[in-house]
Order: structure tokens, then C-alpha cells, then sequence
């Protein structure tokens, strides 16, 4: 299962998603250090079935943890 | 003298009338290989044309000579020879056979002649720079294929010059990953030219991703510059491309199975494998890989012209086992 998370890091030759993800979507930044995620992301939309929150800025930052990451939103 | 020793032996059943197949002795002889008669002159001016002119002047002068002295020789032979007749003969054959011989090497002539005889000497076999046959074609006139491969992947390295620390960077910059436990590398990218950077602490950096040779070495200085930004001081020492891919489509199946048949000490074939074929090319030192679909990815490069060149090689080799159904 960890392994997945590295699939595209090891390697230049990677498929560089994240670059891409940086392209097509509203990924900002992107950071790795300590085991810990953080994201930046612009102009997101966070739908659920009743509700529809449209935000700016939203900064995850996300902890390898065997329960559950935590999530901040600014 | 006799009949028999003014001619080599074995013109001389072809000196009368009735042993002549032909209307002249044949040009070219084990003794003459090169005709007789015509010796190449310096050319004097560039008009092949006149060339041809001046060389059938010349040779009528030689011949006109040769006539003269002949038949000087030849009324002192009859004074003195009961066999006047035949010496007659001998020397009307010979002029013929000059004659012939002094007009037809022209039709060899196909490219004006540079080499001029030593001074001093009459050369029996003209100089071996003497083409006695059409100058062969330069290989025949394959047309380019008219398919450029492009190049998707270049992959250089750099030398920033000094020690890194990539937690300070991973930390600190932007679009970095840094996961010591699995790579010691820092992974860094940037948006424009889209590329991946591996940052190591040494120093040392790899930059992958660019689909230009410039655009390389662009993105590399801008990875440079961001690590100078964090405080680093950074250089650009040793900026070299390692590998260029580049792909392209010759529009057509191939029959796979029938190139790595014949060329089987550059290809490997292993469609349980890899589908596609593995043709390592020995000069430029480049690997293919095709498909029957008619794709090729071409990598191992280190210049672009090795690109070109592998491809414009590989290009008849593939036409040649072209899918015809």
C-alpha cells in the first residue's frame, strides 16, 4: 500500500502526475516532507449533496496515519 | 619482317580482312586495357563537349603522325621486302585499328580526364586514374523518408557546485517532494518548461521531462536559480545531455517477426515480453524500439543527429518488411 504513495516520486522518469494535476486542475503547490502532505488549491468547489461550498484558497495538509489524515481549511 | 611480328600474336588472325569480326580490332586487349593511343591530357577548359572535340583533334593529329612515320617506314620496307603488300596491309589494319581504338575510348570517357602522363615517358598503359568505365553512380538516390522523428524526452545533468540541504529545500520551495526513507533525492518541478528535477545533496542534479536540447538547459538554470534563491550559493558547472528520445510513425504495419529473422544479431523480439521489437543500432549506437502498429521510439542519444541518423537508416530497412495485408 505504501508504495502507491511513492509511485511517483522515486524516478524523474515518473509520469509526473502531479505536474499535470497541476495543468489541468486547480493544484497550486504541492509539498512532501516528514511524511506529510501539504496542498494548496484555487478556486475549489466542495459539493456534497445538499450543500455547495465554493472557496478560494484551500491549504490540505495530510498525515500518514493508519486512522485518518486531518484536514485544514483556510 | 614478317606479318607475324608486327602484331601482338593474338591480333593477328583479326589483321586481315577475313579474320576481322568486326569492322576494328576490339579497343580494350589483355595488352592494352586501356586502348592505345590516347594518352589523358590536362583539361584546359570546363566544357565537356569541347573536351571530346579537343581529344578527337588530338587524336587525329597523333594518328596523322603515326600514318606518316608508318608509312615512311613502310616505303623503306618495301624498297628493301619482296612482301610490300602485305606490309601495305599490316600497316592499313594498324592505322584502322588506331583509328578505331583512338575514337571509341571517348564513349568510356564519361568524366573529363585530370591525370597527364610523367614527362619524358610515352606510357603504354595510361595512368590508372584513367576510368575506362563509367564512373560507377554514388549509391542509388534512396529519397529521404520525409518523417522527422520528434523528440520527447531529454534527460541532462548539472553540477550546482556546492552542498545542499534538502530538507531546508523540500521545506522551503515550492512543487518539491523530499522522502529520504524511500529516495535521497529531492523531486522538484516547475511549470514552464514542464519538467522534474532530481536534487541531490551533493550538489548534483538531474533534469528530465524537456522536449528541446535549449529548453533543457532553461529549465535546469531556473532550478539552479531556485535554489540559489534559498540562500545556496549555486552555480552551473558541467550542464550536459545524457539522453534524447525521440518517436515517430512510418504510417505503416510491420512484419516483425521477418526483421528480427534477418537482422537477428541487433534485434530482440519477445512479444510474451514487450510487443514491441528491441533493435540495438551499432552505428550511431542507438536502440529502437518498433511496433507493429509502424511506430518507432528511438532513445540513446546523446546529439539529435543521432536521432535523424538511426532513423533514416532503420526507415528502408522497415519499408522492407512492410505488412502487405
Amino acid at each position: 500500500m505504501a508504495y502507491q504513495l511513492y509511485r511517483n516520486t522515486t524516478s524523474g522518469n515518473s509520469l509526473q502526475e502531479s505536474l499535470e494535476e497541476l495543468i489541468r486542475g486547480s493544484l497550486n503547490i504541492y509539498r512532501f516532507c516528514d511524511n506529510v502532505w501539504t496542498f494548496v488549491l484555487n478556486d475549489v468547489e466542495f459539493r456534497e449533496v445538499t450543500e455547495l461550498i465554493k472557496v478560494d484558497k484551500v491549504k490540505i495538509v495530510a498525515c500518514d496515519g493508519k486512522n485518518s489524515g486531518s484536514n485544514t481549511t483556510e | 619482317m614478317d606479318q607475324n611480328n608486327s602484331l601482338p600474336p593474338y591480333a593477328q588472325g583479326l589483321a586481315s580482312p577475313q579474320g576481322a569480326m568486326t569492322p576494328g580490332i576490339p579497343i580494350f586487349s589483355p595488352m592494352m586495357p586501356y586502348g592505345t593511343g590516347l594518352t589523358p591530357q590536362p583539361i584546359q577548359n570546363t566544357n565537356s563537349l569541347s573536351i571530346l572535340e579537343e581529344q578527337q583533334r588530338q587524336q587525329q593529329q597523333q594518328q596523322q603522325q603515326q600514318a606518316q612515320a608508318q608509312q615512311q617506314a613502310q616505303q623503306q620496307q618495301q624498297q628493301q621486302q619482296q612482301q610490300a603488300v602485305a606490309a601495305v596491309q599490316q600497316s592499313a589494319s594498324q592505322q584502322a585499328t588506331q583509328g578505331a581504338s583512338g575514337q571509341t575510348p571517348q564513349l568510356f570517357h564519361s568524366q573529363t580526364l585530370t591525370t597527364a602522363p610523367l614527362p619524358g615517358t610515352t606510357p603504354l598503359y595510361p595512368s590508372p586514374l584513367t576510368p575506362m568505365t563509367p564512373i560507377t553512380p554514388a549509391t542509388p538516390a534512396s529519397e529521404s523518408s520525409g518523417i522527422v522523428p520528434q523528440l520527447q524526452n531529454i534527460v541532462s545533468t548539472v553540477n550546482l557546485g556546492c552542498k545542499l540541504d534538502l530538507k531546508t529545500i523540500a521545506l522551503r520551495a515550492r512543487n518539491a517532494e523530499y522522502n529520504p526513507k524511500r529516495f535521497a533525492a529531492v523531486i522538484m518541478r516547475i511549470r514552464e518548461p514542464r519538467t522534474t528535477a532530481l536534487i541531490f545533496s551533493s550538489g548534483k542534479m538531474v533534469c528530465t521531462g524537456a522536449k528541446s536540447e535549449e529548453q533543457s538547459r532553461l529549465a535546469a538554470r531556473k532550478y539552479a536559480r531556485v535554489v540559489q534563491k534559498l540562500g545556496f550559493p549555486a552555480k552551473f558547472l558541467d550542464f550536459k545531455i545524457q539522453n534524447m528520445v525521440g518517436s515517430c510513425d512510418v504510417k505503416f504495419p510491420i512484419r516483425l517477426e521477418g526483421l528480427v529473422l534477418t537482422h537477428q544479431q541487433f534485434s530482440s523480439y519477445e512479444p510474451e515480453l514487450f510487443p514491441g521489437l528491441i533493435y540495438r543500432m551499432i552505428k550511431p549506437r542507438i536502440v529502437l524500439l518498433i511496433f507493429v502498429s509502424g511506430k518507432v521510439v528511438l532513445t540513446g542519444a546523446k546529439v539529435r543527429a543521432e536521432i535523424y541518423e538511426a532513423f533514416e537508416n532503420i526507415y528502408p530497412i522497415l519499408k522492407g518488411f512492410r505488412k502487405t495485408t
